[in-house]
């Protein structure tokens, strides 16, 4: 029996590839995220172990807030507590370590690195052995006019020994001459990132705040092992700097760790996505087995009158789902292989800039594909196989492929029963009770939509059909006949376009209505005619004193910067946006509540009235606030905004940070112009400050608004890339039923050919089924992936959105494409039904 | 003298070749004539079946020529051929005659439609009334019988009133009453209507409703028969045997 199924299964090779493409797509893009993120992972794994390698003491500020999804912000560390540790017995040397934002600026005037991709630091460069950096060419930097950069970064910009650099830190903007390029043992760029190395006093005055850094890397005589070593120096220290001391071996980890909670996030969110993919290639299998289950009816039936049991039949089914199931996934793990490829160019392409360096193919990955895949061809299968083996024996005697084309009742009051409870879980979601019924509604909403699927193909199909009929006659009636004459066989073959045009619906009115959000709100509260801004990914940004300097411009009337911080708000960590009421009032107005903008003190904070209502805040009432560098004051509430997605909950006075250690950078600037001066001059005063320095981007207030607005769809587009390969394999599944149906229907199709049908309307009427059943999918999964972004952007309301914005002409892109899908899918099959031989069809002997 | 509807010159359909080749046509030369009802008989292997299907355009010959209503069919493109046999053969085949997902009356205006043409509807409403099917005009081929089918595939065979229409075996899977309904109509179809039929078959019954009857033998032309009937048929057939 097993050989005999073998044999059936390897005699029809063609159909046999083709529906191992869809597992072969689905397995490949599952084994394709696990190996792109095990080689993110090992590099970076590889990058700090190298990075640490001579450090055996780490000290640190024990001083730090964390925010969710924001990482951590540490205190700096005093210089002059580097004696307390070069005198500890044990220690070979130490030295001072800055790991901050500075971005060097390349000849041409732009800024080097990327702007959302591996980080651009400054630090510092020592002769100590402690130290990480070591000569390359030329000297190490001393003064402040005096820097050395990283080979890679040398070499990227065409720098060499003697060159003037200009480089922009918190400080401001400044030039300094290349007096050495540095190495960091055997890498030359560490994890793509661009280094500005500085002698101590500069690089703290520079970077941080003169006196500080961020740690001290301590090499130890060799006398002692590192726990030793760190705990004596723990002891040494003064209590009161609340510093700590790590082991070599801890930093590693704890940076390791970091890195690979960002990765496993990157992996989980790929990996929905591949899953997606094999849900769909379910469909797709489960619907070739249904059909094919039927063609063989006889085949089966046969074997059933010799004497094969139920089960036999069943179990050569299940074999030749495991042989497809097995086969694709092998394939399919080949085909990761150039994926990860394909992911990180997808990611890259979208913004999101994370080098790599080789591959990195684990065990665990083959087997997981193989298992993943295998099971899923097989549970796919398994309701067609058991249907199999309940043929009887007579079957053998009759001639046509009998599937059982209708519904039935019950079957669509489940349907619908799932339907409404899909409904009831969106609505208890979007009216707070639980974020969980979100997911939990849209997987029921679908499971609902898919039952009832086949109970509606009939009368939408032949609805979708009638223009078609009407335009095209004869070959149009018989192509809307067709679509409808097997509703479930239609129903199945739409359900993967179903979901995969709902999915890219619903990402596409999300992100229509977020833009919408972004647009109106930016409009509302930012009134300067021009905007200068640095990307907002939480590290670096502008200088503070540039705001004074724009201001200054005798073009310039009124200019106002607006930042981040991060603080604990009665303990919690929580991102604040900083700004400066003084200049802000005019060009950055919010939507004030109670109290007044322009009166906001120094320890006053602006809460949102979202946050105030929930919290039962009132004026007056008071926060304590705790700031990086361990500053603790009071805050107290003057007044309370409506929200909207850009400010968050909560805006305090940049004076609080006055007097203060702590790193502060400006994100945005807005400016007003003098009446009377030309957007020319304007634009070259304003240059002259930002831009011709390499600070930040210059743009009009629509520029601007239409960029910040504009950037949700650089996440759209990779959303999209992602969903594609899911369509990819809807159409595999449009196809491979298209050619089962033709294979079925060839006697039709000779009569046809011999009653004078040309070759020419036998491809229309394949084409049009094929863009009817399309269609069907389509309009369903666009209906239902507006109800899913509504439902989202509902859910979502209480972080600030609240508009919602039909993307008509988003949905009228995915229904055209969609028609195009069908027209395409049905090439191959179209054709060959033309191939179809007159004489064997028709013949009867 | 008649016009030809349909003839065949030298007509040789040869597979293969060497030792295992097959002469399936083995240099017939046959002509229709207008207005007549044609049997084609013979045993199995006689080539009448291909003789049937070269003359109507499905398959080519070898080497030869075929007209059909004086046009040579050498030389047309598939179009051309496709076009031909829309316009100018019916077809009545054993089974499988119609199109599942049409009515009965699409199915017998089916060859006009393909062309974008509505024919002749005073013709068509006689044919209807002649096979006698107003009353199920609507109905899907699932719900007829299969006298009733086959009297639908008469039917289209007569809409587009085609140079002639040729029947493979059309009462085959019959019973004897029903068949002869179907044969009788298409004896009617010629005698009252005017058509011309080409009829291949095994069955001396059904042979005996033609005008006459042409014996085809290994390929080749092995006699003929005007005036049948069954008895003389029969009688015939087994002196070709021999």
């Amino acid at each position: 029996m097993l050989r005999l199924s073998l044999k059936m299964t390897l005699a029809r090779k063609g159909r046999l590839f083709l529906t191992s493409l869809a597992i072969i797509l689905g397995t490949g893009f599952l084994s394709g995220t696990f190996i792109f993120s095990d080689t993110l992972s090992k590099t970076f794994d590889r990058l700090f172990t190298d990075v640490f390698r001579d450090v055996d003491a780490y000290v640190r500020s024990s001083s730090f807030i964390e925010v969710q999804f924001g990482g951590e912000q540490r205190a700096s560390v005093p210089i002059e507590a580097l004696d307390t540790v070069l005198g500890v017995d044990g220690v070979k040397d130490a030295t001072g370590d800055i790991q901050a934002f500075a971005r060097i600026i390349g000849k041409d005037g732009k800024p080097l690195g990327s702007d959302n991709g591996p980080p651009t630091f400054g630090g510092i460069a020592t002769a100590s052995v402690a130290g990480l950096w070591s000569v390359e060419e030329g000297r190490l930097p001393s003064g402040e006019i005096e820097m050395m950069m990283d080979r890679a970064t040398a070499n990227n910009g065409d720098f060499v020994v003697g060159d003037v650099v200009r480089v922009n830190a918190q400080s401001g903007s400044r030039e300094f001459t290349l007096v050495g390029i540095a190495s960091y043992g055997e890498i030359s760029s560490p994890g793509g990132a661009t280094f500005a190395l500085f002698d101590q006093p500069t690089a703290s005055a520079f970077l941080l705040k003169p006196g500080y850094v961020d740690a001290f890397l301590v090499q130890g005589d060799g006398s002692l092992s590192e726990e030793e070593l760190t705990a004596r120096i723990d002891a040494a220290l003064d209590s009161t700097l609340k510093l700590e001391t790590l082991t070599g071996a801890q930093i590693t980890e704890e940076t390791t760790d970091q890195i690979g909670a960002v990765i496993g996030f990157l992996t989980t969110f790929l990996t929905i996505f591949s899953l997606i993919a094999l849900g769909i290639g379910c469909f797709v299998i489960f619907n070739v087995f249904s059909i094919t289950t039927a063609q063989r009816l006889r085949e089966n039936a046969l074997l059933r009158a010799i004497g094969a049991n139920r089960k036999q039949v069943t179990t050569a089914l299940l074999v030749e789902a495991t042989i497809i199931g097995l086969l694709g996934s092998i394939l399919g793990f080949l085909t990761g292989i150039a994926l990860s490829r394909g992911l990180s160019a997808l990611l890259a392409a979208f913004g999101v800039d994370i080098p790599t360096q080789g591959l990195s193919i684990e065990m665990r990955t083959v087997i997981i594909t193989l298992v993943v895949g295998t099971l899923v061809t097989i549970v796919s299968a398994v309701f067609p196989a058991l249907k199999a083996g309940r043929v009887p024996p007579l079957a053998a005697l009759r001639d046509t492929a009998i599937e059982n084309v209708g519904s039935n009742r019950k079957r669509f009051s489940i349907g619908i029963g799932v339907l409404v409870l899909g409904i009831v879980a969106l609505v208890l979601a979007a009216l707070g009770v639980n974020d969980w019924f979100l997911g939990l509604g849209v997987v029921a909403f679908f499971a609902g939509v898919l039952v009832i699927g086949p109970g509606v193909a009939k009368p939408v199909a032949l609805g979708l059909g009638r223009p078609i009929e009407w335009w095209r006659g004869v070959t149009g009636a018989m192509a809307r006949q067709n679509a409808a004459r097997n509703p479930k066989r239609t129903a199945r073959t739409a359900a993967p376009v179903l979901i995969g045009v709902a999915l890219v619906t619903a990402f596409t009115a999300f992100a229509a209505s977020v833009e919408k959000e972004i647009r109106d709100t930016i409009g509302d509260q930012f009134n300067g005619d021009y905007a200068i801004s640095a990307p907002s990914n939480g590290f670096g940004g502008l200088p503070t004193t540039l705001s004074d300097e724009v201001a200054a411009l005798p073009e310039v009337e009124q200019a106002t910067g607006l930042g981040f911080a991060t603080v604990t708000l009665d303990g919690e960590g929580r991102f604040v946006q900083v700004l400066n009421p003084a200049t802000a009032t005019g060009l950055v107005d919010l939507e004030m509540v109670l109290g007044d903008q322009t009166a906001l003190t120094a320890s006053g904070v602006i809460v949102s009235n979202n946050r105030a209502t929930t919290e039962g805040w009132q004026l007056g009432d008071t926060l304590n606030v705790g700031l990086v560098d361990g500053t603790v004051k009071t805050l107290t509430i003057e007044g309370t905004f409506v929200p909207n997605g850009f400010f968050g909950s909560y805006v305090i006075n940049r004076d609080l940070f006055a007097d203060t250690n702590n790193t502060l950078f400006d994100t945005i600037i807005y400016v007003n112009i003098r009446d009377g001066v030309s957007d020319d001059d304007a634009r070259t005063a304003l240059a002259t400050v930002s831009t011709d320095r390499g600070l930040g981007t210059l743009q009009s207030r629509q520029e601007f608004i239409d960029a910040q607005s504009g950037q949700i769809n650089q996440i759209l587009g990779l959303i999209y890339g992602l969903l594609a390969l899911s369509i990819v394999i809807a159409v595999v599944g449009i196809v491979i039923t298209l050619l089962l149906s033709v294979f079925e229907r060839r006697r039709e199709i000779g009569l046809l050919r011999a009653v004078g049908m040309t070759r020419s309307q036998v491809r229309t009427t394949v084409r049009w089924e094929s863009v009817i059943t399309s269609m069907f999918g389509a309009v369903v999964g666009v209906v239902l992936g507006i109800v899913m972004g509504l439902v989202l952007i509902v859910v979502l309301a209480d972080d600030g959105l609240a508009a919602f914005s039909l993307p008509v002409s988003g949905t009228i892109v995915i229904l055209v494409l969609s028609f195009i899908v069908g027209v395409l899918a049905a090439i191959y099959p179209a054709w060959k039904a033309t191939r179809v031989d007159i004489m064997q069809s028709i013949s009867t002997t | 003298m008649s016009q030809a509807a349909a003839t065949a010159q030298a007509a040789f359909k040869i597979y293969g070749s060497g030792d295992g080749e097959v002469r399936a046509l083995d240099g017939v030369t046959i002509s229709f004539d207008k207005g007549k009802f044609t049997a084609i008989m013979g045993p199995s292997g006689s080539g009448k079946s291909t003789l049937m299907h070269c003359i109507a355009g499905l398959d080519s010959l070898t080497s030869g020529s075929v007209t059909i209503g004086g046009v040579d069919l050498s030389g047309l493109n598939d179009k051309a051929l496709t076009k031909l046999r829309r316009d100018q053969v019916g077809f009545v085949f054993q089974a499988f005659n119609l199109i599942p997902t049409l009515s009965a009356e699409e199915n017998i205006v089916l060859p006009l439609s393909l062309g974008g043409q509505t024919g002749d509807r005073a013709w068509i409403d006689k044919v209807i009334d002649t096979i006698g099917l107003r009353d199920r005009l609507d109905h899907r081929p699932s719900e007829l019988s299969g006298g009733q089918q086959q009297r639908v595939a008469v039917a289209r065979a007569l809409a587009s009133q085609p140079s002639v229409i040729f029947a493979d075996e059309p009462t085959g899977n019959l019973d004897s009453k029903t068949g002869h309904e179907v044969l009788s109509f298409m004896r009617r179809a010629v005698t009252e209507l005017g058509q011309t039929i080409v009829m291949v078959t095994h069955d001396a019954v059904a042979a005996s409703y033609a005008d006459r009857i042409v014996f085809l033998k290994d390929g080749k032309i092995a006699g003929e028969m005007t005036e049948p009937n069954p008895e003389k048929v029969l009688d015939y057939l087994k002196h070709l045997g021999e």
